[in-house]
């Protein structure tokens, strides 16, 4: 079983969990009133059992192995010889996700890079998903520094770190960046549509 | 009809609204092209700035960024193979490689001429069908309207892409989100957990941008970057030859995009696919399909861009988007207070005309833009990945703050936007969950009009031969495409076991 595999796996089952947990507290909030027409609960117990239900059938596919059909894209295209790269990637990466769909979700298609690919920076899988950690910890921090230095600074200071410390870009043309992108935000936000932005503790901007 | 176009013409024709209508194109065409920028994310991230806008003047930015975008994405799968948009994937098969033989400028030049032909056909089709379709859904009660949604719910989760029960899981889980807060018509919070914030509900804007801005950043780092990019191409000039050759494929596939994007979720994805597969077979050229028959640039294109337009058939006159864009704008009417549905064509005929008008104008801006400035629009490919996102997550959050003056807004997004790259790792659509968020309180209130019509029951749905017909139409659509699959599969025994990996099969050993 892969990562995303087992991934999904523990997704379905958090699920079902929510969807069973929404039913129980739509039977509290009163499925019918009276009269017999539906009550405040309704909803929660029927799009919750849904979501438990689906989720229980999703988990059941799961477990059991089975032998994937070509997709409807495939289908269309007639595509029994390969197509060029990007597109192979990509009716494989739809393929992969489920038999007989097409996408027509605004999803960017790149290259999958799984396994030890190294993108242009050399960076492996295993480093770009620290990547994500990382900024993912800088964002947390940033919400954090809102309440200190404010809503513009604090974002700023995001916007040069990510670049600097993650991105491995030059000081220089980062901070430029950053204070542009500010610059515009402050523009638009602050001195146009008159948004309070948080100031933080220390209130400068 | 006359006096309709005249009110939308003396709408859309304000200098303000022109200018809008400008900004929005020219920003569709960049958000198009950008990998790791798409419509959905565009229209999302830019629902706040147009919070202080008249409605009419922020949709039709908004739409205009929405098929701007389907001009844009064109531009990277010619030049780099790497489609900016998902309808335009098939469009890397001949375009790149018309590139890699000098025709670049011919490539681009098709496209936009073809995707500005269909767009003036579909208009004109959209202009013609929505109305009185609306109409017709302005007898509808309560009955039929619950069972429109029903149908709307399923033909988005039928074709969004992952499997059917996970796309209705998705679209539960939407409904679900739906009912936190205290809903119209009952007095108990629901799911607030004791929270003031969650009182009003989970606000629409924010999950929208948390979802397809920040989670697609989430969702792009961990794919890593691609190499920069550098292009140079002499003229945009395409030969009359080319022209006459493009002429079947740009009118067939506007047809086919058309009629695949009038039907809610089917989207001009599938609409692309299907016209270069029908391209490939009918045309007398059949052995140039995939070395670069312009044929195949100029199918794919028409057919994107008049399923763009014919989505706004449903989604206008019915309620029901026809694709994760139309979603996002379908909540966008919420936010301005406009109730989507057939209604708008009586209460709003400004709105609805001056839109539509505007479709007209702004493709007319994109052909003028597109046909020299093409290449200079692929410049913006150089701007680093590592520059990008940090922006986009400092739009992200500074937009969603503006919306409610209020940190809890930023909150959402930053959750959402975790719950959404989730999504995309373990492909689970958001489309359905999108639409299920919008139609929840709609669904409800159908719901709890039913269920009074019917003193309690729902067998009344049963005796409406219109919502019958419907919720059959919607078990068709369930199941059909499962049946034609196999169907198909038994069809061309011969073919796949010719080659015994498809393409999906290698890369499933190569996975595993």
């Amino acid at each position: 079983m892969t990562g995303a595999q087992r991934g999904g796996l523990i997704a379905s089952i958090v699920l079902a969990v929510i969807g069973g947990s929404a039913v129980s507290a739509g039977l509290g909030y009163g499925v019918t009133v009276e009269g017999g027409e539906i009550g405040p609960g309704f909803l929660p117990v029927l799009a919750g059992g849904l979501v438990a239900v689906f989720a229980v059938l999703d988990i059941v596919g799961r477990l059991r192995p089975r032998r994937a059909l070509p997709s409807q894209a495939e289908l269309i295209l007639d595509t029994v010889d390969a197509p060029p790269a990007g597109v192979a990637g990509y009716l494989a990466e739809q393929n992969a996700a489920d038999p007989g769909a097409v996408s027509t979700s605004t999803q960017t298609i790149h290259r999958e890079a799984e396994g030890d690919e190294v993108d242009i920076f050399g960076r492996t899988q295993s480093q770009r998903n620290r990547m994500l950690g990382i900024v993912l910890g800088i964002v947390v921090l940033t919400l954090l520094a809102v309440q200190l230095v404010g809503f513009l600074i604090a974002f700023v200071l995001m916007l040069v770190v990510i670049a600097v410390f993650v991105e491995r870009r030059s000081l220089v043309p980062s901070v430029v960046v950053a204070l542009v992108a500010g610059g515009v935000t402050y523009a638009i936000f602050v001195a146009l549509l008159r948004v309070p932005l948080p100031q933080g503790l220390l209130g400068l901007i | 009809m006359l006096d309709n176009l005249a009110l939308g013409f003396s709408t859309a024709f304000t200098p303000e609204n022109l200018l809008w209508c400008f900004i929005g194109v020219l920003l569709g065409t960049i958000i198009g092209l950008m990998p790791g920028l798409g419509s959905t994310t565009g229209v999302a991230i830019l629902i706040p700035l147009t919070l202080t806008l008249e409605p009419v003047t922020a949709l039709i930015m908004l739409a205009g960024i929405y098929y701007g975008a389907q001009y844009g994405g064109t531009i990277t799968s010619v030049l780099i193979s790497t489609p900016g948009e998902a309808a335009s994937v098939v469009t890397t098969l001949d375009g790149y490689q018309m590139a890699k033989n000098g025709k670049a400028g011919s490539a681009l030049a098709i496209s936009a001429i073809g995707s500005f032909v269909a767009a003036i056909i579909s208009l004109a089709l959209l202009m013609w069908l929505a109305p009185p379709l609306a109409d017709l859904a302005l007898n509808f009660g309560p009955v039929e309207n619950l069972a429109i949604m029903i149908l709307g719910l399923i033909i988005v989760v039928s074709f969004a892409g992952g499997s059917l029960s996970r796309g209705l899981m998705m679209a539960a889980a939407g409904l679900l989100i739906s009912t936190v807060g205290v809903a119209t018509g009952f007095s108990d919070a629901r799911f607030t957990f004791g929270s003031v914030n969650l009182l009003g509900g989970i606000p629409f804007v924010e999950v929208m941008i948390g979802l397809f801005a920040v989670g697609e950043v989430l969702h792009q780092i961990r794919l890593g970057a691609d190499a920069p990019i550098r292009t140079r191409f002499r003229d945009m000039v395409i030969s009359r030859r080319e022209l006459k050759q493009s002429a079947g494929p740009i009118l067939r596939g506007s047809g086919i995009g058309f009629v695949l994007g009038i039907l809610p979720g089917a989207g001009s994805t599938l609409a692309s696919f299907m016209a270069y597969g029908i391209e490939k077979r009918v045309s007398p050229r059949k052995a140039l399909f995939g070395k670069g028959a312009i044929e195949g640039v100029a199918a794919p294109e028409s057919a994107n861009n008049a399923a763009a337009n014919a989505n706004f058939v449903p989604t206008l006159a019915l309620g029901i988007p026809g694709g994760g864009t139309t979603a996002v704008l379908l909540g966008a009417f919420t936010v301005y207070g406009l109730q989507p549905g057939p209604r708008l064509f009586e209460t709003q005929p400004t709105l609805i005309w001056g839109l539509l008008v505007s479709f007209f104008i702004g493709n007319v801006m994109l052909l003028v833009l597109n046909l020299p400035l093409a290449p200079v629009f692929a410049q913006m490919l150089r701007i680093p990945y590592g520059y990008l996102y940090p922006i986009i997550l400092l739009t992200s959050f500074v937009g969603a703050y503006s919306v409610s003056n209020n940190m809890f807004s930023v909150v959402l997004v930053f959750v959402f936007g975790v719950v959404g790259w989730l999504m995309k790792e373990l492909d689970l659509p958001m489309a359905p969950l999108v639409l299920g968020l919008v139609l929840g309180p709609l669904f409800e209130k159908a719901l709890v009009q039913t269920s009074a019509l019917g003193q309690g029951s729902f067998g009344i749905v049963l005796q409406s031969p219109i919502s019958v017909t419907i919720l059959l139409f919607a078990v068709a659509l369930m199941v059909g495409p499962k049946i034609a699959a196999r169907f198909a599969v038994r069809r061309r025994p011969a073919a796949v076991a010719a080659h015994d990996s498809t393409p999906s099969d290698r890369q499933h050993e190569d996975v595993s």
